[in-house]
C-alpha cells in the first residue's frame, strides 16, 4: 500500500513538472516583455534592459526556467499589476475563502447527493426516483448564478432568513487570521459568534454551487446502485440471509460509490476556478473572483499564479481521490501495490 | 420415489418478462418436486428457463421486469410466492441456499472473504437457545465451513479478497457460504460450468460429500449429462420453459422417451467416437411468440397435428418415468 502511494506521489511530481513547464511557457513565451510590464510605459529603454538582465531574461530558456522555478519554490510570484501587492499575499488572502466555500459545497453535495442517489437507485422507478430525476435535470440545466440570485432573493430579501453577502457582516470584527477559514479562525479565537455568523453566510453560496453537483453525483450513484443490484453477489447476499440494512449500506453502497468519488474530486477542483459567478453574486472575497479579475486585467503574474494554483489543486485532488479509492476498492490496491 | 410430501414443490409455474418489444413468456408451466434428502437434476439447453426457475424459488427475480403469471412454489407446503418479507428472510436464513454458476461474480469484490462469511453466519445462525452467536463462535463456524470444502489455510483465506483467489478457490468459498448455515435445500445453478475441467470433478465430489454429510436436499441445474449421472437420483428435462420428461436418472438416460430428450442424448459426444452428432435441427423458440401447443413441435421429427393445438400433459412411459408427448398417449378404450 505504501508502495502504491509513493508511486502515485512520484507520478504527481511528474505532472507538476509538466505543469510548471506549461506555466513557464505562458509566462515567458507569449508576446509581451515582462520587464517592460513590471516597470510600466514610462521607464526608459536602459532601465528595462537592466531589469531584463536582473530577471535573467536574456539567458537561454532552460536557464530562465531554472531561475523562474527557483523563485517560484521560494514563494516569490512577483507583484500583481492590478492589486499592486505581491501575488503570494493575494493568494494567501483569497484561497482560504474559496476553499472554505467549496469544501462546504462539496460536503453538502456529498451528503444530499449520496442519500438521494442510494434511495433512488434502491427504489428504482418509484415516485421518489421520478421526482429526484426531475429535480436533478432542473438542477443540471440551471446555471449556478441563476440559482444564486434566486436563493439570495428568496431567503435573504423576501424571507429574511439568511444574511446576504460577504463572509461576515462588515461591522463585525474579524478574528485574527490563522487558517484563513473564517469558521475555524472563529473557533480558534474562542469566538463562537463569528463561527455561527460565518456558517449562516456560507450556506446560500455553498448551496448555490452544490446544486449542480448534487444532481450529477446523485445520478451517478443511482446508476451505479442499479447496476450493482443486478450483480450475482448481491442476489447471493440476500439468499444467504444477510440483513437488508447491512446489504444496503455495506455491501451495496461501497462498490457503488467508487465512480462517484472520482467525479466528486473533479467537481471540487472544477469549482476552484468556476465559482466566480456565485462569488460575485454573494460578494465573496474568493480566489475564483480574483482569477477572473486577473484575466480581465491581463495581470500576468497573477494569471501565472492562478493557473499554478488550479493545476496544483487538480493534481492534489486526484492524488487524494486515488488514495480514497484505494481504500474503498481492494482490487486497485492489490493490482497496483503488488500485494 | 419416497411417498412423503415433498420438501419443494413447484406447480405449473408461469413466469414472464416485460420488455420493450413485448411480453416474454419464459416459464410455461414448470412442475417439479424435490423430496427430503433427495438429489434432483434439472437439465436443459442454455436459455430454457432453468435459472429463471431457481431464481423464482429463491424469489430473487427482479420484478419488474419479471412477473409470475401463474402457479405456485410450495416449500414444506407453504407458498413462497405469497410469503411476507419476514417469513421470506427466515426461509432464506434457515432453509434455502444457493450456489451460482460464475464464482467470479458470486463474491463481493470489495470485501474480504471473512467479512462476507461472518455476516452470513452472524445474521443466519442462532445458538440452540435462540441467542446470537458470540464472536468466537462465528469465527470458528466460518473456519470450519471453509475447512469442510477442502480449502487449505482457511484462516488466511478469511483475510483475502476474492481477486486474490483462483476460480476454483472462489467456488469453494461459495460452497462454504452456502453450506455454512446448515440449510436444508441447496439450489446449485451450474456450479462447475465456469471452472477448469480438471477442477470441476474435484469440486463436484467435494460438494457431493458435503451435502451427504449435512443431509441436505439438492436441486442441481446443469446441462452436463455427466454431472447428473454422477450426482442425482432423479432428473427433469426442460425445454423452452417447461418440463418435458422426468424419471429416475439412470433409467431415463438409458431409455429417453421424449423426442427432445432423445435428441439431447444423441447430441452428447461419446468417447467411443462415432463422429460428431448432428444435434437437433432448429433452435430454441422465440419467447415473444412461442409456438402454440407443444413448444418443441417445430423441431420434432414425430410431430402430429394435435401437437400445435394443445400442449400435451405428462404420460407414463415407464416405472416413475413420464414424458409430455402425444406419442405416449394411451389409446382410448
Amino acid at each position: 500500500m505504501a508502495k502504491y502511494i509513493s508511486l502515485r506521489l512520484l507520478q504527481s511530481v511528474f505532472v507538476l513538472f509538466g505543469l510548471s513547464l506549461l506555466i513557464f511557457f505562458i509566462a515567458r513565451v507569449v508576446p509581451g516583455d515582462p520587464a517592460r510590464q513590471a516597470l510600466g510605459l514610462l521607464a526608459s529603454q536602459e532601465q528595462v534592459e537592466r531589469v531584463r538582465e536582473q530577471m535573467h531574461l536574456n539567458d537561454p530558456f532552460p536557464v530562465q526556467y531554472y531561475y523562474w522555478l527557483r523563485s517560484l519554490l521560494r514563494g516569490d510570484l512577483g507583484v500583481s499589476s492590478y492589486t499592486r501587492r505581491p501575488v503570494t499575499t493575494d493568494l494567501r488572502q483569497y484561497i482560504p475563502a474559496t476553499l472554505e466555500l467549496i469544501l462546504f459545497a462539496t460536503l453538502i453535495s456529498f451528503i444530499i447527493g449520496q442519500v438521494t442517489g442510494v434511495l433512488a437507485g434502491y427504489f428504482r422507478n418509484s415516485w421518489f426516483d421520478g421526482a429526484s430525476r426531475l429535480v436533478s435535470y432542473l438542477g443540471i440545466a440551471t446555471p449556478s448564478f441563476v440559482i444564486a440570485i434566486l436563493l439570495l432573493f428568496v431567503f435573504s430579501q423576501l424571507l429574511k432568513l439568511a444574511p446576504g453577502i460577504g463572509r461576515i457582516p462588515i461591522m463585525m470584527k474579524a478574528p485574527p487570521t490563522r487558517t484563513g477559514f473564517m469558521m475555524i479562525d472563529g473557533l480558534l479565537a474562542g469566538r463562537l459568534d463569528v463561527t455561527l455568523t460565518a456558517l449562516k453566510h456560507i450556506l446560500l453560496p455553498a448551496f448555490s454551487l452544490a446544486v449542480i453537483h448534487i444532481a450529477q453525483e446523485g445520478r451517478i450513484t443511482r446508476t451505479s446502485i442499479v447496476e450493482t443490484m443486478q450483480k450475482d453477489y448481491i442476489t447471493l447476499h440476500k439468499v444467504h440471509g444477510i440483513r437488508t440494512g447491512r446489504i444496503l449500506f455495506k455491501y451495496l453502497l461501497r462498490p457503488s460509490i467508487i465512480p462517484t468519488v472520482t467525479v466528486m474530486g473533479l467537481d471540487f477542483a472544477f469549482l476552484m476556478s468556476n465559482a466566480f459567478l456565485v462569488e460575485t453574486v454573494y460578494m465573496w472575497p474568493g480566489f475564483s473572483r480574483y482569477a477572473m479579475t486577473a484575466m480581465l486585467n491581463k495581470d500576468l503574474n497573477a494569471i501565472v499564479a492562478v493557473v499554478l494554483v488550479i493545476g496544483l489543486t487538480f493534481a492534489l485532488v486526484n492524488l487524494l481521490v486515488d488514495i480514497i479509492i484505494m481504500f474503498l476498492d481492494p482490487t486497485v490496491r492489490l493490482r497496483q501495490g503488488g500485494a | 420415489m419416497p411417498n412423503r410430501s415433498p420438501l419443494l414443490e413447484v406447480r405449473s409455474l408461469h413466469v414472464g418478462f416485460r420488455i420493450f418489444e413485448g411480453h416474454l413468456r419464459v416459464l410455461d408451466g414448470v412442475t417439479l418436486s424435490v423430496h427430503e434428502g433427495e438429489r434432483v437434476g434439472l437439465v436443459g439447453e442454455t436459455g430454457c428457463g432453468k435459472t429463471t426457475t431457481v431464481k423464482s424459488v429463491l424469489r430473487v427475480l427482479p420484478m419488474p421486469p419479471a412477473k409470475v403469471t401463474g402457479g405456485e412454489i410450495l416449500y414444506r407446503g407453504r407458498d413462497v410466492l405469497k410469503m411476507h418479507r419476514h417469513a421470506l428472510h427466515i426461509l432464506r436464513r434457515q432453509e434455502l441456499t444457493a450456489i451460482f454458476q460464475d464464482p467470479l461474480q458470486s463474491l463481493n469484490p470489495v470485501f474480504t472473504i471473512g467479512s462476507q462469511l461472518r455476516d452470513i453466519v452472524r445474521d443466519s445462525m442462532r445458538t440452540p437457545e435462540g441467542k446470537p452467536l458470540s464472536r468466537r463462535e462465528i469465527e470458528a463456524r466460518c473456519i470450519q465451513a471453509l475447512e469442510e470444502t477442502g480449502m487449505p489455510d482457511p484462516a488466511r483465506i478469511m483475510s483475502n479478497y476474492p481477486i486474490q483467489l483462483s476460480g476454483g478457490m472462489r467456488q469453494r468459498v461459495c460452497i462454504a457460504e452456502a453450506l455454512s448455515t446448515n440449510a436444508r435445500l441447496l439450489l446449485a445453478d451450474e456450479p462447475t460450468t465456469n471452472l477448469d475441467v480438471t477442477i470441476q470433478d474435484q469440486i463436484l465430489r467435494k460438494l457431493d460429500r458435503l451435502v451427504d454429510q449435512k443431509g441436505a436436499s439438492v436441486l442441481m441445474i446443469t446441462h452436463s449429462m455427466g454431472v447428473v449421472r454422477d450426482l442425482t437420483q432423479r432428473i427433469y428435462i426442460m425445454y423452452a420453459g417447461s418440463v418435458v420428461e422426468t424419471g429416475p436418472t439412470r433409467q431415463l438416460l438409458a431409455s429417453p422417451r421424449h423426442p427432445y430428450t432423445e435428441g439431447l442424448m444423441a447430441s452428447v459426444p461419446r468417447l467411443t467416437g462415432r463422429g460428431v452428432s448432428e444435434g437437433i435441427p432448429g433452435r430454441i423458440p422465440n419467447y415473444l411468440a412461442p409456438p402454440p401447443g407443444c413448444r418443441f413441435h417445430p423441431r420434432c421429427p414425430h410431430r402430429m397435428p394435435e401437437c400445435s393445438v394443445e400442449a400435451p400433459p405428462m404420460f407414463d412411459v415407464g416405472a416413475d418415468q413420464r414424458a409430455a408427448c402425444y406419442l405416449y398417449r394411451r389409446p382410448s378404450p
